[in-house]
């Protein structure tokens, strides 16, 4: 819409604004906090300017943790949490690309009860499931490994509904196509349903990368190891000290560093969205 | 370079018969039209002949060799589709490389075909666009484009100009013919347009309800369509088709074929004036004038029967709407057919 209304402009960029200081304050808050002393958070005038500990508070909490809250380093649970976070996010594409392409392109028995079953999987949260599933990786000996932190949330019900989505845009031709230039059923999906998916792919990075960071519950169920903490679990339990004020300065570091990787995957894949947008289109 | 044989190809869905029982034999480099109103079976025959259907029963030769059971790619053919299927995320020449590179073709072979279907298509300018940066006709090029470069026993056509807007069909149309006869390439090209299939076709299949009218050149069907949907539907505006018991002048019937009861005349068959010889004369009024430029169009409604014919007249004839009218036609330019079983009733045409 194109309106030329100095009044509306300003309206709404002062609304814009206000939600901006609205949202963003918390952070800056948090920032403000993780360069100042351990004490002075707590002194009642909470400081709005950056204090003199930053480098100090950052490296303590990268490289020793806080050994009394029984918290590893943040650099070890930052680690945890990419690996969890990108193989929780590659898994689940990977696996609801082929599940999606399955239900759409082959004619099987049964395909569309299968694909009922996966699509009634999306009204089951994780939480609710929680205790079987804690059930079956215990048993099988999974507790304080990558594969019990990942394993059980790996499947995708909203990805594989939403590529099956995308996949019944794709005209039956250019299956057709394919099929009379010798390409078969993996060359196709390999070639041309692949990169066609491509910003699909990105999205869905991006915001399956962000579900698997913020993981918690599932963690902190799995692992009594630290070796294995992820760093959202790994906030908790620096915040929840027994006899002490907690070390704020040294909780809001680790928040500020584990805002960080996510904030990245979105700059980056935002970049390759758009990009993907503007390169393929039908 | 193959014949094509088609040995009474049948094909069910479920239990509604799509293509009823076809025998059609194509001849090395010919280029056949298969055509016929919408349902008729027409792209399900081609699609057969792809690979792209299964089949119920019945054989496909292509070369000499039974390929029903082989997958499209085994066949060599190569087929343009209605809506181009260009593979939207590769470049112009990705979407002309891609059948070659699955075949393993070697490097400087798929260099020199991409090259000369380039030339042929003069679409070499455009190599390295993408298909959402082409125009519809250049789309259209590039798909033939596409066909070309696999050099295949037989091309399929698939309405492949039915997305173009008219002008650029014409066009295109001459260019496939040329096309065709520059390559000598087996061809089955599918339609619904009569036009587009008179003007292309060294041999027209008319198809109706899964079965074939009539296979012929398109002047034989033309001049001697067998049966009573073959009349009406080829040529524009349609032959009329009256019965005769709606003739006026009923002393000349006598000459007609036994069992005649329906006979059809071609539009331009019809006259004001009189004729000489055996002739046959209707009576009605002027229902409308259309005035199309070099010729005109009278829709004439008969008294007889309530039965409205056309008639195309040279020039523009000074009619009145509402005028009562004699129309006349020779007894040689009228085709006699009986309405039981939808045949001519003067010598039948060859099916072949």
């Amino acid at each position: 819409m194109v309106e030329n209304r100095p009044w509306l402009s300003f309206l709404t960029h002062l609304v814009l604004i206000a939600g901006v200081v609205i949202v963003v304050f918390p952070v800056y808050l948090a920032f403000i906090a993780s360069t100042h002393g351990s004490g002075d958070f707590m002194r009642g005038l909470v400081p709005l300017l950056p204090g003199p500990h930053m480098l100090e508070n950052y490296g303590r909490m990268l490289n020793e943790g806080i050994s009394t809250a029984g918290a590893p380093p943040v650099s070890i649970m930052l680690m945890n949490s990419t690996i969890i976070a990108i193989v929780i996010a590659v898994g689940k594409i990977a696996i609801s690309l082929l599940s999606a392409y399955a239900i759409v392109f082959f004619k099987f028995p049964f395909r569309l009860l299968a694909f009922w079953i996966i699509f009634i999987t999306l009204m089951l949260p994780v939480e609710v499931r929680i205790i079987p599933t804690f059930a079956v990786v215990a048993n099988l000996g999974l507790l304080n490994s990558y594969v019990g932190l990942t394993l059980p949330l790996i499947a995708s019900a909203t990805a594989t509904f939403l590529f099956r989505q995308f996949f019944l845009t794709v005209p039956d031709e250019l299956m057709e196509a394919a099929r009379v230039d010798g390409a078969g059923p993996m060359k196709f999906f390999r070639d041309i349903l692949i990169p066609l998916s491509r910003t699909n792919i990105a999205a869905l990075f991006v915001i399956l990368f962000i579900y698997g960071w913020v993981q918690y519950l599932w963690p902190l169920l799995v692992t009594t190891d630290s070796r294995y903490y992820t760093v959202v679990m790994g906030i908790k339990r620096l915040a929840a000290t027994a006899d002490a004020e907690p070390l704020w300065n040294l909780v809001m570091a680790s928040v500020i560093l584990a805002m960080l990787p996510p904030v990245l995957v979105v700059i980056f894949m935002q970049r390759l969205f758009v990009k993907g947008l503007v390169d393929t289109e039908k | 370079m193959a014949t094509i044989n088609l040995v009474d190809l049948k094909k069910n869905y479920g239990n509604v018969p799509a293509v009823k029982g076809i025998n059609l034999q194509v001849a090395d480099g010919e280029l056949i039209v298969l055509v016929g109103p919408s349902g008729c079976g027409k792209s399900t025959l081609l699609r057969m002949v792809a690979g792209l259907e299964t089949v119920t029963s019945g054989r496909i030769e292509i070369g000499g060799k039974d390929v029903v059971k082989a997958e499209p790619a085994e066949r060599d053919i190569a087929m343009v589709f209605q809506n181009y299927a260009l593979y939207p995320h590769m470049s112009v020449r990705g979407n002309l490389e891609y059948g070659l590179k699955n075949r393993g073709t070697p490097r400087g072979e798929i260099d020199r075909r991409v090259q000369e279907a380039a030339d042929i298509l003069e679409i070499g300018p455009l190599l390295d666009r993408k298909p959402r940066q082409l125009s519809g006709g250049q789309r259209q090029r590039v798909a033939m484009g596409r066909a070309i470069v696999r050099e295949p026993a037989a091309f399929l056509f698939d309405e492949p100009l039915s997305n173009l807007d008219a002008k650029l069909r014409v066009q295109m149309r001459v260019e496939i013919r040329k096309l065709q006869r520059r390559l000598k390439t087996t061809s089955l090209y599918v339609t619904h347009d009569q036009l587009e299939a008179m003007t292309l076709a060294d041999r027209l299949v008319v198809m109706n309800g899964g079965l074939v009218e009539q296979i012929g050149t398109p002047t034989e069907v033309y001049d001697r369509p067998a049966t009573l949907f073959v009349a009406g539907f080829i040529g524009s505006p349609p032959m009329n088709l009256i019965e005769v018991s709606s003739v006026a002048n009923k002393n000349s019937i006598g000459t007609l074929p036994a069992k005649t009861d329906i006979i059809g005349i071609r539009p331009d068959a019809l006259f004001i004036a009189p004729q000489e010889g055996a002739s046959i004369s209707l009576k009605g009024s002027v229902e409308l004038l259309e005035p199309i430029g070099g010729e005109s169009h009278v829709h004439v409604r008969l008294d007889s029967s309530g039965q409205s014919v056309v008639l195309s007249i040279p020039g523009r004839p000074h009619l009145e709407e509402g005028a009562d009218i004699t129309l006349h036609a020779r007894l040689a330019d009228i085709h006699p057919y009986n309405s039981d079983t939808g045949r001519r009733t003067d010598s039948p045409v060859a099916n072949l």
